[in-house]
């Protein structure tokens, strides 16, 4: 019964999007505000709507309904209660109607939070986000219904899948919905400011927070995927280029390149147009991007079903959305003309151009790798399939660059700057760079690649520290306060900048990380017999055992790895195959053993019938952890950057306190 | 709409290219296999090899059963079946009539001598660096192995790795049988 109420629920949901559509429309054309204030009562109980529909498949999932189709498919009684609650995004309807929660929920925040501070936008928010709750709504309820009952009623579930009966698993999938349908905010306003000819900076500076959590989610969403991948699927690597990989990776590009390009339009007034192309063009993105997993166009480790119905309605819904959007910016755009030249190729805004266009060129070439196949295949040709090699070719001079301009770009002046100013950035950068190579090529680093990464890395982290230290003293003299007290005040004077710098520590982290866990990984794949050896690098792995093990849900076998080192024994480690009993599905459970901030990886992907070899995969992963830590990083600095405080209003506090000499009054004057 | 720019035009043509990519690939699934070249004569080859020596000519082997192997180094799954590989060459090392090649698709050449003195080596091998055979050979993906009979047509073609089960098949049920049958 109480399944039929959520279904009810939802459904009233859609009933309540179309007056969400409706109502700003006649509010607009009447001018009569009461119509929107309807709208945003639609906005609120759509929220509580979805809520209940949610909880109480929730509520099913707990009490075991196998009545109901989704939850069928997508639990069993065996499972711990974590696993059940996180069946409800383990198939491809749950994890749809999650989707439309996060955005009611997105939705209604935004409408509460900006009712007043906003009100010329509202009634567009409300009516964006409800085409898209709609659109959405409709799917779910038409083609992709998870409150189906079947009958004759199962006695238990089919079982989760097992891969995904795992932590970074349960919060992988929230995550990346959190990025993907944030970005409707900052695209709603972006909407809103096309509609209504309200073309400023205003749009751009009310959603910089909701922009920057939505990036934040989507950073640590695709991590966690990335991290799943490495140690469950057991693929020693974390990111395979995998299509749908690079479907959350390319909004990820665009928001990336607009959050900075938006700093130019806040403070030089340029790139309007561009700004809004690229906010629509991220969150079209994330579109096109349900579109590709959620059709089965592509093959990919994410598979969910291939359904002609399902692709066309979701094909038809993102042909609207972007060509709603797309055309109104083209039809808009005339008005957009900036009177704001660029002055100098060596200044802020240039390092700024230069990192949007890296961004695009990296965008370009993961979508061009992402749909060649595609394209090969209506052209009736071969089937193709992309691969690395072709990624890691295109894709690492563009990182390369991009890393470089965050040593550049955060600290060579806005408009011009002048080639005394250059060397003096360049200088401390460029010889600490050097050395560092030097020094990395003497202990032993010398594969090309990892040098002029490394450098780079170096080059960007001596700016960082020479700014930071330039900035501390700037305080520490002003406020006569100490050095360390002297960089809080530098980061209470401008959190965004020192947040934004604290995100690109972060990277470099990671790609001190990525470096040496890809340059340096080694690698043995081979059959082992109890008691036989194998060694890989300064390590001995002896495999002494190998036996049968059972879990809940689950029989297989494991192998005891002893791994010895200098003659003596430093980890035994214990990698699986296990068999899940319920849904017939092997999976190869990885042992990893920490050192020095690397991994040891050893797992037994194929294991006798008889139980007398093992198939034995041994990888060392050197500093692989970075990769996560940098992650980690990144997420506080966005972290600080979305609850900061509100600037104080101060003339004499600019944010450009690292570079004091060449702040010029004008900088602040409207140019329209 | 006097204003009408050449990058909307571009945006539009875009999209519309985009939406039409999209409909027609709705239709295709990415798990079924295109019509595979069997029963045809197969492509010839001309192509340098990965050691030094003459560059390899397919049909200078008419008469003889020809195993192709379409390999990468940073191919995961062809590591899986190299062990088996090798031990198809030796099996069949005395037979004047049966030839192997692997094909190392883009790939580099120090990576792919590295990964063969990693994981040992019995048998010659070309080098198709832009993919050109691959792609006369509707070859989809590493690893992929065809087995060419004694009048250069394709009989057989495997795609995975060639272990297990599908390993002792590929021997009784294809390459046996083709070793003896007669040249005409």
């Amino acid at each position: 019964m109480s399944i039929e109420l959520g279904h009810f629920a939802v459904v009233t949901a859609l009933v309540l999007s179309f007056v969400g559509i409706i109502t700003p429309i006649i509010g607009l054309k009447t001018r009569n505000a009461t119509w929107v204030v309807v709208g945003r009562r639609a906005m609120i109980s759509m929220f509580i709507l979805l809520t209940v529909g949610m909880a109480i498949l929730i509520y099913g999932y707990v009490t075991e309904d196998y009545s109901v189709k989704y939850i069928y498919a997508t639990s069993n009684s065996k499972l711990p209660i974590f696993y059940k609650v996180a069946g409800l995004w383990g198939g491809h309807e749950g994890s749809l109607l999650l989707w439309a929660w996060i955005l009611s929920l997105y939705s209604m925040l935004a409408t509460l939070i900006h009712w007043k501070s906003q009100p010329v936008v509202m009634p567009y928010l409300i009516l964006i986000e409800s085409i898209v709750l709609c659109g959405f709504l409709l799917l779910i309820l038409f083609l992709s219904n998870p409150f189906e009952r079947i009958f004759p009623v199962p006695l238990d579930g089919k079982d989760l899948n097992p891969l995904l009966q795992d932590p970074a698993m349960v919060v992988h999938p929230p995550l990346l919905y959190l990025g993907y349908v944030g970005l409707s905010i900052p695209f709603s306003f972006a909407m809103a400011a096309l509609f209504s000819g309200r073309l400023g900076e205003e749009w751009l500076k009310a959603t910089q927070r909701w922009t920057v959590f939505a990036w934040t989610c989507l950073s640590c969403g695709i991590l966690m995927g990335g991290y799943w991948a490495y140690y469950e699927l057991g693929w020693g690597g974390y990111w395979g280029w995998d299509p749908v990989e690079n479907a959350a990776f390319m909004p990820w590009l665009v928001v990336t390149a607009f959050l900075h390009s938006t700093m130019v339009q806040e403070k030089r007034k340029m790139f309007k147009v561009w700004n809004l192309f690229l906010i629509i063009l991220a969150f079209s993105l994330s579109l096109i991007g349900t579109f590709l997993v959620r059709s089965g166009i592509l093959s990919s480790v994410h598979s969910f079903a291939a359904d002609p119905g399902r692709g066309v309605f979701i094909l038809g819904f993102v042909c609207f959305m972007l060509l709603l959007s797309f055309g109104t910016l083209i039809l808009r755009s005339a008005k957009l003309k900036s009177t704001v030249r660029m002055e100098s190729m060596v200044s802020r805004e240039s390092a700024f151009l230069f990192n949007n266009l890296f961004f695009l060129v990296a965008l370009m070439t993961v979508f061009v790798g992402t749909l060649y196949p595609l394209l090969m295949e209506v052209l009736e040709m071969q089937k193709v399939s992309v691969g690395a090699p072709y990624y890691n070719a295109v894709f690492m001079p563009v990182a390369l660059g991009l890393i470089f301009l965050m040593g550049v770009g955060p600290y060579i002046p806005w408009r011009k700057s002048n080639s005394k100013n250059n060397k003096k950035l360049l200088k401390l950068p460029l010889m600490v760079s050097l050395a560092a190579v030097a020094i990395f090529f003497v202990l032993g680093v010398q594969k090309p690649y990892a040098l002029t990464g490394l450098a780079v890395v170096f080059f960007v982290l001596t700016a960082i520290f020479t700014d930071f230290n330039k900035v501390s003293a700037f305080w520490a003299k002003r406020e006569k306060i100490s050095r360390i007290q002297g960089f809080f005040s530098a980061y209470r004077g401008n959190p965004r900048r020192i947040t934004g710098i604290i995100i690109h520590l972060g990277v470099l982290v990671m790609v001190v990380g990525i470096i040496f866990s890809s340059m340096y990984q080694a690698e043995k794949i081979l059959i082992m017999k109890p008691g036989e050896e194998v060694t890989l690098k300064s390590f001995r792995f002896r495999m002494s055992k190998l036996y049968g093990v059972t879990g809940v849900n689950w029989g297989g076998q494991e192998a005891l790895v002893d791994v010895y080192q200098e003659g003596k024994i430093i980890a035994q480690m214990h990698p699986q195959k296990r068999f899940y009993t319920v849904s017939q599905t092997p999976t190869t459970e990885t042992a990893i053993h920490h050192l020095n901030m690397g991994h040891l990886f050893v797992t037994i992907p194929e294991v006798a019938p008889d139980g007398t070899w093992a198939r034995v995969r041994i990888l060392h992963n050197p500093l692989v952890l970075w990769v996560w830590y940098g992650g980690g990083i990144m997420a506080i600095g966005a972290f600080m950057n979305i609850f900061r405080r509100v600037r104080r209003r101060s003339s004499q506090v600019t944010d450009t306190a690292g570079m004091l000499p060449e702040v010029s009054p004008n900088i602040a004057q409207p140019t329209r | 709409m006097k204003e009408f720019r050449a990058w909307h035009l571009f945006l539009l043509m875009g999209l519309f290219g985009l939406f039409f990519l999209f409909y027609q690939g709705l239709w295709g699934d990415p798990t079924v296999l295109p019509p595979v070249i069997i029963e045809e004569p197969a492509p010839e080859i001309l192509a340098p090899v990965l050691y030094e020596g003459e560059p390899i000519r397919l049909s200078d082997h008419l008469g003889k059963v020809v195993v192709l192997n379409f390999w990468a180094s940073w191919c995961q799954e062809c590591k899986l079946e190299h062990r088996f590989l090798l031990a198809l060459k030796k099996r069949f090392e005395d037979n004047p009539n049966f030839v192997m090649y692997g094909v190392n698709y883009q790939d580099k050449d120090h990576l792919a001598k590295a990964y063969l003195e990693e994981h040992g080596n019995n048998f010659e091998h070309m080098i198709d660096m832009k993919g050109i055979i691959s792609i006369d050979y509707g070859v989809y993906g590493v690893p992929e192995t065809f087995v060419i009979d004694k009048k250069g047509i394709i009989r057989h073609k495997q795609i995975g790795p060639v272990m297990g089960d599908v390993y002792s098949e590929l021997i009784e049920k294809v390459i046996e049988p083709l070793l003896n049958e007669p040249v005409t």
